[in-house]
């Protein structure tokens, strides 16, 4: 790691099942603080179960997991709660609560996490928010009048609404058409060059990939088959890595 | 059999951790009352229109029934013993379980399925304190009142069915409708939904909060929640209603 700070994220020959089948199988990787780490790889292959064991959505069957060195594999759920203020999670479907409108989504996470805030700044920050995404003028709308591209925008100022070191993204552009997926990535990019935020990025789309990941790692049958930058990657003896990362080029 | 018994202890499990966390604060007095406006307020009229149909079609037929033996009088005693007793507290549960138990299965159903429940995780909020336990609470307090509103629309029914036939003034059919009903014969049956509630928010919250199978499994948490907890109320009928008899020996006719 850069000059003995500790990473981000750091996993240590971690293993996982799922009803006897091996997702993940002694899967080691670190993402330093303010690095982009895009995760690829076929369907069913981990990838989104990596994002969920980083926050403690899963545990592992074995191995350690830390985040910003504290290791989270068996930590109890209050101080699990406090790791996780520390992350933010785009997840694939956005997951923006039905039952409350674009605002109070952006609200929940201020309203009940830091010390009790005067409703006038809890709306500042929220608009701030929404402006930032360019949802300014639909802060009213609930979720389900929504276009795909839209909620993934909500669910990514809600991710980023108590500015986390560490934002875990899973699937951004997935279902978007080319012009919505960009503007996600353009979005991504802002939050990383503006915050120092570490990143930690599934998708399929590995020209995503190119465009945000300083380092990309590749996930097949349960192991971290390759790590490496796009150029490192298309060198790479593994004939389905040139292929993944063909696609991009 | 083996995966009932699985069934049984994991909502045991289920229902040991709501107990342990009742009583841990943060509590969310909020979405208490929400969920008491849902369970509740909003399942009034349905519970009104079904015991006033109840109240008439009951005396309807018990009235036919005395006229033989001469003790039409006693109609609207038995009316009042009959919702009491058993018609409120039962069919009030029954309507829960079909209308606000399939809601909470298939509401917490797609919440996990749409990854609502790990939303709130992340956000390091906790989901079972925030989505269970409320619904638990709020099904054991709206339940009760129901029942009392079931009992009221059950009488009036009653009284009309009577009206249209008799002359009976209404305070003569209050009188005898309360003449016999002492209020260990109320107050009991009555407070026994309120672990109906429980029960009914208990199973449904567990078939919704854990369901693992995407949108299929929203509804079959509807489904199993109105079967499981419609089932659970009436054998657990059965224990309260020989529990109350012990209890209050001179409820037992």
């Amino acid at each position: 790691m850069n000059g003995g700070t500790p990473p981000a994220i750091a996993f240590r020959e971690v293993s996982r099942s799922f009803g006897g089948r091996t997702i993940l199988n002694n899967v080691s990787f670190e993402v330093a603080p303010g690095e982009a780490f895009c995760l690829i790889g076929r369907s069913g292959m981990g990838k989104s179960v990596t994002l969920r064991l980083t926050i403690g959505l899963i545990q592992p069957d074995s191995g350690a997991i830390s985040v910003h060195n504290d290791n989270i594999v068996g930590m109890d759920e209050e101080a699990l709660s406090k790791v996780r203020s520390q992350i933010g999670f785009l997840f694939q479907s956005a997951a923006l609560f039905d039952s409350f409108s674009l605002h109070d989504n952006l609200a929940v996470p201020l309203k009940r996490l830091r010390e009790k805030k005067p409703d006038e700044e809890i709306e500042s920050i929220v608009q701030k928010s929404l402006d930032d995404v360019g949802l300014g003028k639909d802060g009213h709308k609930m979720p389900a009048e929504l276009s795909g591209g839209m909620r993934k925008r909500a669910g990514l100022a809600r991710a980023l609404m108590l500015s986390p070191s560490i934002l875990l993204v899973d699937e951004p552009v997935s279902g978007l058409d080319r012009v919505t997926a960009s503007e996600i990535d353009d979005l991504l990019l802002r939050v990383r060059k503006r915050d120092n935020t570490a990143m930690v990025i599934v998708t399929h789309d590995t020209r995503e990939a190119r465009r945000i990941g300083d380092r990309i790692g590749v996930l097949d049958n349960g192991h971290l088959i390759a790590v490496g930058g796009i150029d490192e990657l298309a060198k790479n003896e593994n004939a389905l890595v040139r292929a993944l990362v063909s696609e991009a080029q | 059999m083996r995966s009932y018994l699985d069934f049984i202890g994991n909502i045991g499990l289920f229902a040991l951790r709501a107990a342990r966390r009742v009583l841990v604060p943060p509590f969310e007095f909020q979405m208490i009352l929400r969920q008491i406006e849902v369970a509740g307020w909003k399942s009034l009229p349905l519970v009104l229109a079904s015991g006033l149909a109840l109240g008439l079609v009951l005396a309807l037929h018990t009235r036919t029934s005395l006229v033989q033996f001469g003790a039409e009088a006693e109609m609207p005693a038995i009316q009042s013993l009959a919702f009491f007793n058993e018609i409120g507290p039962l069919l009030a549960g029954l309507l829960m379980a079909g209308r606000v138990g399939a809601g909470i299965g298939a509401e917490l159903a797609n919440m996990r399925a749409t990854e609502q429940i790990d939303a709130i995780e992340v956000l390091s909020m906790d989901s079972f304190k925030l989505l269970v336990i409320p619904r638990i609470i709020a099904c054991s307090i709206a339940l009760p009142i129901l029942t009392v509103c079931m009992d009221v629309m059950g009488l009036a029914g009653g009284y009309f069915a009577e009206r249209a036939t008799t002359d009976l003034s209404i305070q003569l059919y209050i009188s005898r409708a309360f003449h016999s009903v002492s209020w260990a014969a109320f107050v009991p049956p009555t407070l026994k939904t309120a672990i109906f509630g429980a029960v009914i928010g208990l199973i449904s919250s567990y078939l919704g909060y854990t369901t693992d199978e995407g949108a299929e499994g929203v509804g079959r948490a509807a489904t199993n929640s109105v079967v499981i907890s419609s089932l659970a109320i009436i054998l657990i009928d059965v224990v309260l209603v020989k529990a109350i008899f012990f209890l209050f020996p001179e409820t037992a006719i």
